[in-house]
């Protein structure tokens, strides 16, 4: 069959795709090595502890992009898997051991059960309803975080969560927490760029699409979601546990709802379905909450507005934008 | 490999609304079967029933001989029962052969393989190659949905059911909405692949289903009211009388 010269223009050309395929590796490399230099460039403390909370973010963000982004599943209470993480690996550190693997492991585990009974019941549902049944989880959580004060320290949460230790070393706050953070940051992120590019990956992009074509192709819609829930869940934990040690305490507040709101607010500015979008996302919230409160107090006005103009201009985030650049700038059409 | 495939006393309603009323089918396997009728006469109904986005109220669905009437969806895919969509729906971000490799990786039962590269299975890459081959696409396989015919949208949508390597291939409308020309390229297809899997087709054009049917079903109002081969079933008074009408039936 002739294929008109109009179509053989579209082709893209092997060659340049794969030379920007490399300069892609090379730019997540650099910004990789750029991370990880933050403490030798002389950055204040504080400048130190504000990145690692906006890498921990990021990590969660990017638990969200797997369900939002990658699968179509507006989970409006994400909330309850980075809050229930913070409790478990709190718990976990103050009564057992403040080993950080084990900690970590504890938490994910934590996440991963609950991701499984909840998942029971939502992933029958998608759209607005497993919006709000998410919402629901994630406020019955809080509701128990608040209520069980012999467990969770009621309203006031745990405090005291002691420092994480790494092979028996006890991890300094700081540069040496920060570090971790990175590396975890960095790990997940390769670990999750996997699971999209895996077999398993390009079937949530099919039940994204359209569920009842998926399942006409042979996938089992909802025990894929069940999959995806839980793994979401499960870097959601990781990052929970980061955080119960950065706040050195957990908070019934990381389980509220608006918590939620935020980010999946991150998420989205950052740009779905890129996993790169929502770290640099998380960034840019932490930085708007932190830096421009000390300017004004409605921080929150500047954050929103930012979301209304990214929805409006950029509706694929920031990440999209910069693709769209990127690939400007290494054209694969002649 | 083609499978035998019968359906017994299928019966659907809606309310007082009898969808699908006693409806039975038998294929052979390698045979095309069509299934005609005016609209509204039940025959995606039918379709839906049989591949399990809906639940028959009563009848039975067989695949060589084992019930597979109460499966899900995604079970009877795997047992050999495929289905088009009458709406084109295959998925829009991914190119022609992503949506065939798609396929061909769900059969090979790699959709929770979360340790390798999607793109990095073989063999079903060759599977979908050879499944855009069989349909003439395989020139077009770099292109995404939005760039191909509608025509060649429809046939990629065969590719997608051929790569799943089906006993029964249930065909909604292939031709829906297509020229002559490709209309007969189809209906080329359909015959071409008969080989390979069963097929039961619903189409509206009379003349491709004279004449690429083995035996034809013909449904008014959720029944059926004749069935047979080609030859027998356009001869049918009530047949001519009901849906044929006018339209005249060559060698008659």
């Amino acid at each position: 069959m002739a294929v008109s010269p109009d179509v053989e223009n579209r082709v893209e050309d092997a060659s340049r795709v794969r030379s920007r395929e490399i300069a892609t590796r090379v730019l997540l490399a650099v910004s990789a090595l750029l991370v990880l230099a933050v403490p030798f460039l002389n950055a204040s403390p504080f400048f130190i502890t504000l990145l690692t909370e906006a890498l921990i973010f990021g990590i969660w963000a990017m638990s969200l992009d797997l369900l939002v982004g990658y699968t179509g599943l507006v989970s409006f209470g994400h909330a309850a898997s980075f809050g229930f993480a913070t409790y478990a690996a709190g718990i976990f550190a103050m009564n057992v051991s403040a080993d950080f693997f084990l900690s970590t492991f504890v938490a994910i585990l934590a996440a991963a059960a609950v991701a499984f009974f909840t998942g029971l019941v939502v992933t029958r549902l998608s759209g607005i309803a497993f919006a709000i049944l998410t919402l629901c989880i994630c406020q019955v959580l809080f509701q128990i975080s608040v209520v069980w004060r012999s467990f969770t320290g009621g309203l006031d949460g745990l405090i005291g969560v002691p420092l994480p230790t790494l092979f028996g070393r006890e991890v300094e706050p700081g540069e040496e927490f920060y570090l971790l953070t990175a590396v975890t940051l960095i790990v997940c992120y390769l670990l999750l760029r996997r699971v999209v590019e895996s077999p398993f990956g390009k079937t949530l992009l099919a039940i994204r699409a359209n569920e009842d074509r998926a399942a006409a192709i042979g996938i089992d819609v909802r025990r894929h979601k069940l999959v995806i829930l839980i793994l979401s869940w499960m870097t959601g934990g990781v990052a929970g546990t980061l955080f119960v040690f950065l706040k050195a305490g957990a908070n019934p507040m990381t389980l509220y709802w608006i918590e939620s709101g935020n980010i999946l607010a991150i998420t989205i500015l950052g740009g779905i379905g890129t996993l790169f979008g929502p770290i640099i996302g998380a960034i840019g919230f932490i930085f708007i909450r932190d830096e421009v409160t000390t300017l004004y107090r409605a921080w929150q006005f500047s954050f929103g507005l930012a979301f209304v103009l990214a929805v409006l201009f950029m509706p694929s985030g920031i990440a999209g934008v910069a693709e769209k650049i990127w690939r400007r700038l290494w054209p694969a059409r002649s | 490999m083609a499978g035998a495939f019968v359906v017994e006393g299928l019966h659907k309603s809606f309310g007082a609304l009898h969808a699908v009323n006693d409806v039975s089918l038998d294929i052979e396997a390698g045979q095309v079967h069509s299934l005609i009728g005016p609209n509204g006469a039940g025959k995606t109904t039918l379709f839906n029933c049989i591949t399990g986005f809906l639940r028959p109220d009563a009848g039975k669905v067989l695949l060589n001989g084992s019930d597979v009437t109460h499966l899900q969806s995604h079970k009877l895919v795997k047992s050999g029962i495929v289905r088009t969509f009458q709406i084109t729906q295959v998925f829009g971000e991914l190119s022609a052969r992503e949506n065939v490799e798609l396929a061909a990786r769900s059969r090979e039962g790699l959709n929770f393989d979360l340790f390798r590269k999607a793109s990095a299975c073989r063999e079903a890459r060759e599977d979908a190659e050879e499944a855009l081959e069989v349909v003439g696409l395989i020139e077009k396989a770099h292109l995404r949905p939005e760039e191909l015919g509608h025509g060649d949208k429809r046939v990629l949508e065969v590719a997608i059911g051929l790569a799943l390597n089906p006993e029964v291939l249930l065909l909604d409308e292939p031709t829906a909405g297509m020229s002559r020309t490709e209309t007969e390229r189809i209906a080329r297809l359909v015959r071409q692949i008969a080989d390979r899997t069963s097929v039961l087709l619903v189409e509206h054009d009379t003349e491709v289903v004279l004449s690429i049917s083995d035996k034809i079903t013909v449904m008014t109002q959720g029944r059926v009211i004749a069935q047979g081969p080609p030859e027998q079933v356009s001869q049918d008074p009530q047949v001519q009388d009901a849906y044929l009408g006018a339209v005249e039936v060559e060698g008659d």
